[in-house]
């Protein structure tokens, strides 16, 4: 079979039409516990967009007022809800490098206010997650249906962080993250085509740094 | 014609890896589970940093749409920047592949197409699309508001039929393309067989009326009309129920020396009947904030792009087949080529139906 056209059908056939339909401006609150030695929880606000708003306004307006009363709320909530379950809820949390577990939130409130969406959940850690090492939190949707952004460094935050640690957020750069990782991302192609692996490399992440432990 | 399957079958196996590799994840359900989402997640595999940069660009002009789209609320002279954004935007939406210019491609390199045609077909599977995305808005707006059938669902059904009709159009290529070699190859030699020539039957949606174009036009009897294929979806817009019956054609027409536009109209109907979850959207904006004209143009306008490259994408693929046919010469082997070009390019379009379809129901 001439290379030539297994090259032009490669070209038109590969189906990654990969591009966010929706947008979301995020606030991500690191929740310490009562001593600032761990964190309690990490909670989430996630504002979405005019249009994909409004695309959800015109799908759960069941009783057609142009607005969506408690009801109505409660089943866009039930629906992302379910759905981010199997996304761990756009959470990439590691440890010093090691893959970290959350739980699953308890619930996920929805409400609109100026025509937009808003989304709230909080998750817990499933083991105490102290402040020790480094430690890194990343919201990010793998399948890039949404774009989660943090406009502002400060919407990324923690109150109450000991003075001995330090807190930074990481914006990768997608042309520099693609270029350092050819070759992680190509084994992840092979290996684990849904999972953490893009968060980890695309997420805009909050790192902490804190004294190793004892 | 005795090497053809020893080199058909490999030619046809290397296809199946290299699809399975590259479409074996395509998810219908968006992660949010509101809305659809386009096609797989890829930032890896073959072709990472291209499409990784024609999403960043696609971002990009989906942002700038949406500050139009919400400038026009104030100031309708800005209409002119969200027509002419949402023509950039379905050009570089189009170029990051998915299945409507993949199966115009295959098939035009299946078939003996020509060019002109096949520019003509990008067009009017594009603009079928666009016209599905307002009929499925319309349909959203008046009648199903209110109802238990949401938007999502709405667009996921014609998705999925979207689907099974590539499947079932591929299956039936393929058997047009593979069936007279492979006879050959036993030894038997019917005149014609029947069993997957109904595959192009579509009675699909709204927005079809094209269908009186041909629909009653010689076909050969002996054909079959199969109509327990038919797949009906009816739409409340649909005005007509006796048009859309795309016959099998002719058993004189599958020598492929003749353009044949009802197989050409099941390639654009299989392509056109599924909504593109961005003029969706743009679309839901816009009626809600009665920028009728507005959502509209824009979506045109998106289509008029997007068939620009599609037609890129078909002629680029085509003109590939005829450079290798003709590298190949006159003789036998440039025939083999011939037909192994075109035996895979059949295989291609129904491997992609069913590899859509299967990722859509796993998803």
């Amino acid at each position: 079979m001439p290379a030539a056209t297994c090259a032009a059908l490669l070209a038109v056939t590969a189906p990654a039409e990969v591009h966010p339909h929706v947008f979301a401006e995020a606030r991500l609150d690191v929740v310490l516990s009562p001593d600032h030695g761990s964190v309690a929880s990490l909670r989430h606000l996630w504002r979405f967009d005019e249009l994909f708003s409004s695309t959800v306004l015109m799908e759960f307006d069941k009783n057609a007022d142009l607005a969506l009363d408690d009801a109505e709320l409660k089943e866009v909530a039930g629906t992302i809800f379910s759905s981010l379950a199997d996304y761990d809820y756009f959470q990439v949390v590691t440890v010093n490098g090691k893959d970290f577990h959350m739980k699953a939130p308890s619930h996920l409130m929805a409400y609109f206010d100026n025509n937009q969406l808003i989304v709230l959940f909080e998750s817990e850690p499933v083991t105490p997650l102290k402040l020790a090492g480094k430690i890194d939190f990343g919201v990010y949707d793998p399948t890039f249906y949404t774009a989660i952004d943090f406009a502002d460094d400060a919407n990324m935050a923690v109150e109450g962080l000991p003075a001995n640690c330090t807190r930074t957020v990481i914006r990768p750069d997608p042309d520099t993250a693609i270029a350092e990782n050819q070759k992680t991302l190509t084994e992840a192609f092979f290996n684990d085509p849904m999972g953490t692996d893009m968060s980890k490399i695309f997420a805009t992440r909050l790192e902490l740094t804190c004294p190793p432990e004892g | 014609m005795r090497p053809l399957p020893s080199r058909t079958l490999p030619a046809i196996a290397a296809i199946v890896l290299v699809t399975v590799a590259l479409v074996g994840h395509a998810h219908a359900q968006s992660s949010l589970g509101i809305g659809t989402n386009d096609a797989m997640p890829s930032g890896t595999g073959l072709f990472a940093r291209q499409l990784m940069w024609i999403n960043l660009k696609q971002q990009e002009f989906y942002r700038a749409l949406a500050d139009a789209m919400k400038a026009m609320r104030q100031d309708g002279s800005k209409l002119w920047l969200l027509i002419g954004l949402s023509f950039l935007y379905g050009i570089f939406h189009a170029a990051g592949p998915g299945h409507g210019k993949a199966v115009i491609s295959s098939y035009m390199v299946a078939n003996e197409v020509a060019l002109r045609r096949g520019i003509l077909l990008s067009f009017i599977s594009a603009f079928l699309q666009a016209a599905t995305a307002i009929a499925v808005m319309l349909l959203a707006f008046f009648v199903l508001r209110g109802t238990a059938i949401s938007m999502t669902d709405a667009a996921r059904f014609l998705e999925i039929s979207s689907y099974v009709l590539v499947t079932l159009f591929g299956a039936w290529l393929l058997w047009k393309k593979a069936g007279p070699p492979l006879r050959r190859l036993l030894g038997a030699a019917p005149a014609h067989s029947l069993s997957a020539a109904h595959a192009g039957h579509s009675h699909a949606g709204h927005a079809q009326h094209h269908h009186h174009a041909h629909a009653h036009d010689s076909h050969d009897h002996s054909c079959g009309h199969g109509h327990d294929t038919h797949h009906h979806v009816h739409a409340a817009t649909e005005v007509c129920d006796t048009c859309g019956h795309a016959h099998a054609p002719d058993p004189a027409l599958l020598s492929g020396d003749r353009f044949d536009w009802r197989t050409a109209w099941t390639a654009i109907v299989a392509v056109g009947i599924r909504p593109c979850s961005g003029a969706l959207i743009v679309l839901s904006f816009a009626f809600l904030n009665g920028l009728w004209a507005g959502g509209i143009l824009s979506v045109l306008a998106m289509a008029v792009g997007t068939a620009i490259t599609v037609s890129l994408l078909a002629t680029l693929a085509v003109t590939a087949k005829d450079w290798a046919v003709a590298l190949a010469g006159d003789g036998r082997v440039g025939n083999r080529v011939h037909t192994t070009v075109e035996i895979g390019g059949a295989a291609l379009v129904f491997l992609f139906g069913l590899l859509l379809l299967s990722a859509s129901f796993s998803a």
